[in-house]
């Protein structure tokens, strides 16, 4: 680990897996709520 | 590793969720402006969702970990530029933001407000064919990971694959953009937890400080001579050093991701179906490191499964460097998980299918179809129309799949068949925005022109052995060369949506 590029990477794989951990939790409510939000926005246009 | 009943039990509860959804989505479905951009009320993390679901498939996957393989952690290089490229853009708003605000469905339907209707046609040819051949290959590298990686018979495969794009159809066929969308949601957490869950086992298995050593040591055995079993030709830690990447490749790729961070259809697809521009901007930024991951964590399997495999007598003769990394992980995952990383792995691979198929058959319609139509199809017709062009691009897959065996290395395959369109539609793209002298000869021009490069490279790049750095910057060259001088030969445009009022054919 002394090596700075294998350190480098080390932190790049670390942050990926938390990153992506965290979009799982973040975008899943966040977009779900959209999709709700898309969803009345249509139907009501087509019953409008 | 065979799946247990509990394994199975995860991929159909799954698989049946994505179907209902897909297909509830159908009832919202009223004109193909919400079939092909989802009446362009796309938010921002369904964006998200969506643009990251569709750009990481199962074959994503293998050629990331094929790098990783064949390069160690350096293979990964190309997702830290393209992460770093994609931010940028959703910084600037360069293309995207001009282009999302011109309110059309595709690229090429652009370039006819820009440069008339045969330019527009031209180009949409040049995109369904770079992308479909692009596409071409999917399907085979996704069965080939259920197979590795499951342990189920090989002649399962074509099986596998027909029943998993009939599904993808199905829904996409009903529903279009707004059934992907939803899907791509599904789909994008259940691969968000599935490639976290394996990122985690594969370092526990062949532990960090293990797979260094491993690799310095093949990096020892192998460097400067050509990769063994146990020996690495490229340098795992540096893709700057000549034996990996070198800086001549990865500047070029520098170039190569801005030309298709703005003008790989699939990507722009969300832009076009996004609200506005900044929600465009925002969801590019908000996917930037996403990209990195892309590419890092299946690498860190590949990387892993050379390292086991090394201190294991050697990888068997019946796998490669592409198989190598699904053996492994029927190795690693136990079972239950296994089941939720197929699941995971099969999420990639539809949200994948249907966001393409989707894509090309919106600019078939829209830019091959409807020009040539002299009258204008009702609503419900041009639904069906679009519907039959999802099912005929299915029906190629299915074939072309089966047949084509791809020579080499699966990046360079999708690099090449991209290039065929990316080096011409990013000039005409950057020129019809930004630059008020281009006319339609030189869009011409640099359609043909572009085009010359990946063609040579794939007819001769074997016989002469062309890198395809050269074959792809020439193209960019080229391209460039013909929109400069096949405009400044002919007459400047009196505004730049001169054509517009001159043709006969209508635009949104």
């Amino acid at each position: 680990m002394k090596d700075p590029l294998v350190l480098f990477w080390a932190l790049l794989i670390l942050a990926s897996i938390f990153w992506y951990g965290f979009l799982v939790f973040y975008v899943g409510i966040k977009a779900g709520r959209e999709i709700s939000v898309l969803t009345k926005k249509l139907g009501g246009r087509k019953d409008g | 590793m065979t799946l247990t009943p509990f394994d199975w039990l995860i991929i159909v509860i799954y698989l049946i969720g994505c179907l209902i959804a897909g297909l509830w989505m159908r009832k919202f479905v009223s004109g193909v402006e919400d079939f092909a951009v989802a009446g362009r009320e796309m938010d921002v993390n369904l964006g998200i969702a969506s643009l990251a679901a569709t750009e990481l498939g199962l074959v994503t996957i293998m050629y990331t970990a094929q790098l990783g393989y064949e390069k160690g952690f350096a293979g990964a290089m190309i997702g830290v530029i393209m992460g770093a490229v994609i931010w940028m853009i959703g910084r600037t708003g360069f293309v995207i933001g001009p282009l999302r605000t011109a309110g059309v469905m595709t690229i090429p339907e652009l370039f006819h407000k820009r440069f008339g209707a045969r330019v527009r046609w031209l180009a949409a040819l040049f995109v369904v064919v770079g992308g479909l051949l692009n596409m071409g290959i999917f399907l085979r590298l996704g069965g080939e990971f259920l197979v590795y990686a499951t342990g189920m018979p090989p002649g399962w495969l074509e099986w596998i694959m027909t029943g998993l794009l009939g599904l993808v159809l199905v829904y996409t066929a009903f529903g279009g953009m707004l059934s992907v969308l939803v899907t791509d949601y599904l789909q994008f957490l259940i691969m968000g937890v599935g490639i976290v869950v394996t990122s985690v086992l594969v370092i526990i298995h062949v532990g960090w400080f293990n797979l260094i050593d491993g690799l310095n040591t093949a990096w020892k055995i192998g460097g400067g001579a050509g990769s063994t079993t146990a020996g690495l030709a490229a340098h795992p830690f540096n893709p700057f050093h000549s034996s990996s990447y070198g800086w001549g490749y990865l500047g070029w790729q520098v170039f190569f991701q801005i030309a298709a961070a703005t003008t790989w259809q699939t990507q722009i697809s969300r832009v076009l179906a996004a609200k506005d521009a900044a929600t465009a901007k925002s969801m590019y930024r908000k996917t930037s490191f996403y990209y990195v991951g892309r590419f890092l964590l299946p690498g860190l399997w590949g990387a892993a499964a050379f390292v086991w495999f090394a201190q294991h007598g050697g990888l068997p003769k019946e796998l490669n460097s592409l198989t190598a990394m699904p053996h492994y992980l029927s190795i690693v995952l136990p079972a239950g998980v296994i089941g939720l990383v197929v699941a995971a792995m099969l999420a990639a691979e539809m949200s994948t299918d249907s966001g393409y198929m989707l894509t090309w058959a919106t600019v078939i319609y829209n830019d091959l179809i409807t020009p040539c139509l002299r009258t204008p199809l009702a609503p419900k017709r041009q639904l069906l129309l679009t519907r039959g062009i999802v099912l005929a691009i299915a029906v190629f897959l299915l074939f072309y799949g089966l047949w084509y065996q791809v020579p080499g290395n699966i990046w360079d395959y999708l690099a090449v068949t991209g290039n065929i369109y990316l080096a011409s539609v990013f000039t005409l793209l950057v020129a019809g925005l930004y630059w008020p002298r281009a006319t339609a000869f030189g869009a011409g021009a640099a359609l043909v022109l572009g085009a010359i490069g990946p063609i040579t490279f794939l007819v001769l790049g074997k016989t002469y052995a062309i890198a395809p750095e050269v074959a792809g910057a020439s193209s960019f060259a080229l391209a460039a060369l013909g929109m400069i001088g096949g405009s400044l030969l002919t007459r400047a445009p009196k505004s730049t949506l001169e054509s517009e009022s001159r043709s006969p054919i209508s635009i949104r």
